[in-house]
């Protein structure tokens, strides 16, 4: 969800920042790399820059919505996902789940204290969860009811109905200490995870310390110096030797740094097409935006975009191969369901479906037509998105020789908003939340925002989710996860209502240190997902 | 001295005028933004953001309630000197312009220092030696800088010195990684240089031209001629006849420009990363943060009424003519 392209931002940016970075981009090619290292850091320190510019504004306070899909640094949560996307117990000795799937009992940690030397409670994990919920911060803890003490290291957590994917904002929010959490803690966090803050600018820097209370393994990276620069000042950084770890974008990494090996990793994001699932019937939302689309209601044409597309040429062509293609909006998570993957780039198969639904070319201009209807259609991408419009631009040139004409437009949010129902929009998503496929797919949420934008409807799939939402446990609503994908008869993807066309999903890059061991394998692999720091505390430094 | 303090009442009651104009301008632009608050704050959470939390999030910073009665709420809450909450930052307005103008001000202020020296210097050059070399050489290189936009300036000069020659850093306000005590000046002055040096520039053309202009009118004055006739040099008329004169409207320019000099630190702080008030303003403005964005007008407004009024008393130290109490 760092990924720059993932933002669903109303922004429309600065287009003088745009030309900085184009500037940027044609200096460095020509600059020649200088060799040494310059900053005198040694194997304690390391220097960082992750493009974090949005988490900077906000600072340090969970309550407020402070992590970034990864451990919170400073803090440390209930359970957490390792680097396989599992969930281990982080603060949590175990938790059950009561009968009804309303009450989540958690046994904490005796051991654990504060990085100011206090200790963590059963007190401080209530505190947080409900301080959360009240304070209209960026986390949604709504199903919340609250969360009660039962033990000085028992807290039991009440929701008002019951929802499994709940574990995903358990894993998200750090725990603050009661006695210490003010309205100036999001610049003076205090917390149990593993590393504390030593100093922040905004907009500049963070310096992070090891936190010598911390219960886990213990860092043996002491210091942590995270640059807040925007792409091209971090690649600069990095082609001057000033930074260890350099998250850029997958169009610089095809160029090389001496001294510095890539590092490329399977991220949550992914990119596709939001159809519009029902016709238009002049039927507008609440704020008189038109819903439908006669043309993508029809599932031949939903089904012939996905056999048409070539993913893999997607992924070559505008990743520069820093991805893998996607079937399903949680390609390479632990809950996809590889049945549902199709043969793609099949023009072949594309046509005969669209022929068997009465589609074809009769006055032969290339396009075809259903009962006076052209097939045709416009994507929209925020204009600013480079990879989004190239996205857009690729499919548009994939359909055409099956017959559909594609308007690839780039527009700002604002007019986005307005179309998003009645136009095909491309989305870029994290999706390590299975909320996200119920937001994406229930009936009930289509209400005339970014959630559910097609209208899509299949009671069997609403059923699926709500199965999954009030499973027991993660792995018993996996399949769940699963059968709205592809349950044999029905689902989302292609073989089923092909309700939308998802493309790609994009690596994550950083450029990292020859010298730094980040416990991974260091050629550029696909394998693994979630945040680069889910390891932190067992990076190397292997130079002397 | 009566007549000073007349004058001071009477700039204190247009300010306020211009305050309420301006605040509600601001409300009323923003009213009709088409950024939606909630969404920019929400930003790439979207999906996992359901209708209820967005409902206490509007709730929370008042987002829930109509244009007016914000405003309304707003007035109230200032006339008690609060500014509100910036919702980009969490943190109180006050608070956030206190912090970032401290960066602001050593650029701006530095900007302001150079270009005033480097404008009245080049313009006496100039027109003391009116038709020469040296003068159409300052010229060109005025018109040059007038016309070239401050950003892209930056951008050259950023490429050149801190990309290919690495003699400047690329970016902030202070060397990575280095603890706020342990920074030293030369550190800070290092980091500065570049974006003070290319926000100067807005300011030295402007001066620079107008400084020559008025010199070259005074060089064909008649008490010039008569100076002249005395035996004077063109150095000695430039000295004694000509600086007092050039004065006034070098610094009418130079207070004047505090407004351009807040808007050029705007671009010039994006470009070089430096975090001071500009970077606060575009989060403002992107983000439809309504009580960050009038702190920042009421102060920027504040900034350069002072700065206008300075040169308003300024003109009675210089010029007596002007002076109050002269019967004009």
């Amino acid at each position: 969800m760092i990924l720059n392209l993932s933002k669903i931002h109303i922004f429309s940016w600065f287009w003088a920042i745009l030309s900085v970075q184009l500037l940027f981009a044609c200096s460095h090619v020509a600059s020649s790399p200088p060799a040494a290292k310059i900053s005198g850091e040694s194997k304690d320190e390391i220097v960082l820059a992750f493009l974090w510019e949005d988490f900077d504004d906000k600072g340090f306070d969970p309550t407020m919505g402070w992590n970034y899909y990864g451990p919170p640094l400073f803090q440390s949560t209930l359970l957490r996902r390792n680097e396989n996307l599992e969930l281990v117990n982080d603060l949590a000795q175990n938790y059950t789940i009561s009968s009804d799937r309303k009450i989540w009992t958690f046994k904490i940690r005796e051991d654990v204290r504060f990085s100011d030397g206090q200790p963590l409670t059963a007190e401080d994990v209530a505190y947080t969860f409900n301080q959360t919920k009240e304070s209209g911060g960026l986390l949604d803890l709504s199903v919340l009811d609250k969360a009660v003490v039962k033990g000085n290291y028992e807290v039991e957590l009440h929701l008002k109905r019951p929802q499994i994917t709940f574990i995903n904002q358990i894993a998200s929010l750090g725990i603050v200490p009661k006695h210490a959490h003010n309205k100036n803690y999001f610049r003076n966090p205090i917390g149990s995870g593993p590393y504390r803050l030593v100093q922040w600018n905004p907009g500049e820097q963070i310096i992070a310390e090891a936190n010598p209370y911390y219960y886990g393994t213990p860092a043996n990276i002491k210091r942590l110096v995270i640059l807040l620069t925007l792409e091209d000042a971090t690649f600069a950084a990095a082609k001057a030797g000033r930074v260890d770890v350099a998250r850029i974008p997958p169009s610089l990494a095809i160029q090389q740094i001496p001294g510095m090996n890539l590092y490329a990793h399977r991220s949550d994001g992914h990119a596709g097409l939001m159809l519009p699932y029902i016709p238009n019937t002049g039927k507008k939302t609440s704020q008189g935006y038109p819903i439908g689309n006669d043309v993508t209601a029809d599932p031949a044409i939903r089904q012939a975009v996905n056999y048409a597309i070539n993913r893999q040429v997607l992924v070559d062509a505008i990743l520069e191969g820093y991805g893998s293609p996607a079937y399903t909006p949680v390609s390479g998570m632990p809950w996809e369901e590889a049945k549902a993957k199709i043969q793609d780039a099949d023009a072949n198969k594309a046509k005969q479906i669209l022929a068997a639904a009465g589609w074809e070319d009769k006055n032969g201009d290339g396009i075809l037509e259903k009962q006076g209807l052209k097939a045709e259609f416009s994507i929209l991408y925020p204009a600013k998105d480079s990879v989004r419009q190239g996205l857009a631009l690729a499919v548009a040139q994939m359909l055409k020789p099956i017959g559909i004409q594609v308007n690839a437009e780039g527009r700002s949010w604002k007019e986005i908003e307005r179309r998003l129902h009645s136009d095909v929009v491309l989305y870029v998503l994290g999706t390590y939340d299975q909320l996200i496929l119920y937001n994406l797919y229930h009936s009930s949420v289509a209400q005339g925002n970014w959630q559910n934008p097609g209208y899509y409807a299949n009671s069997v799939v609403d059923q699926n989710l709500d199965r999954g939402m009030t499973a027991a446990s993660e792995t018993e609503a996996r399949l769940f996860w699963q059968k709205i994908q592809w349950d044999g008869q029905t689902g989302i993807t292609t073989k089923g209502d092909a309700a939308s066309t998802w493309l790609v999903s994009p690596d994550q890059t950083y450029f990292v240190n020859g010298c730094l061991d980040l416990g991974k394998q260091k050629q550029v692999t696909h394998n693994y997902t979630g945040s680069i720091l889910a390891n932190v505390t067992s990076w190397k430094w292997n130079c002397d | 001295m009566k007549h000073i303090w007349r004058f001071l009442l009477q700039k204190f009651l247009h300010f306020l005028l211009l305050l309420v104009a301006l605040s509600v301008i601001s409300f009323v632009l923003v009213g009709l933004s088409p950024v939606n608050p909630i969404d920019a704050y929400i930003g790439a959470d979207v999906m996992r953001v359901g209708a209820e939390q967005r409902e206490l999030i509007a709730q929370r910073w008042g987002l829930d309630q109509p244009m007016t009665t914000r405003f309304f709420l707003w007035l109230g809450q200032l006339l008690q000197g609060n500014l509100g909450t910036s919702m980009t930052y969490n943190q109180t307005v006050s608070q956030v312009i206190a912090e970032r103008f401290e960066a602001s001000l050593a650029l701006m202020g530095l900007a302001w220092l150079f270009s005033g020296a480097f404008g009245v210097l080049l313009g006496v050059v100039a027109g003391a030696k009116e038709g020469s070399l040296i003068d159409r050489v300052i010229r060109i290189y005025a018109y040059t800088l007038a016309s070239a936009p401050a950003f892209w300036i930056a951008l050259l000069l950023l490429i050149i010195f801190s990309v290919t020659l690495q003699v400047t850093p690329i970016c902030c306000a202070k060397p990575p990684g280095i603890l706020a005590a342990d920074v030293t000046l030369w550190q800070k002055l290092h980091h500065l240089l570049l974006p003070a040096l290319t926000l100067s520039v807005i300011g030295v053309a402007n001066i620079a031209l107008h400084t020559r202009e008025k010199l070259i009118e005074i060089l064909h004055s008649n008490y010039a001629l008569f100076a002249y006739a005395q035996g004077e040099t063109t150095t000695g008329v430039v000295l004694h006849h000509g600086l007092r004169n050039v004065a006034l409207p070098a610094i009418t320019l130079q207070f004047a420009s505090l407004g351009e000099l807040f808007g050029g630190s705007v671009l010039i702080e994006k470009v070089f990363n430096y975090p001071g008030l500009g970077n606060a303003t575009v989060q403002a403005a992107l983000r439809s943060d309504v009580p960050l964005l009038l702190g920042i007008v009421f102060f920027s407004a504040t900034f350069v009424f002072i700065g206008n009024t300075l040169a308003d008393l300024s003109y009675q130290v210089i010029d007596p003519r002007i002076r109050f109490g002269k019967s004009a």
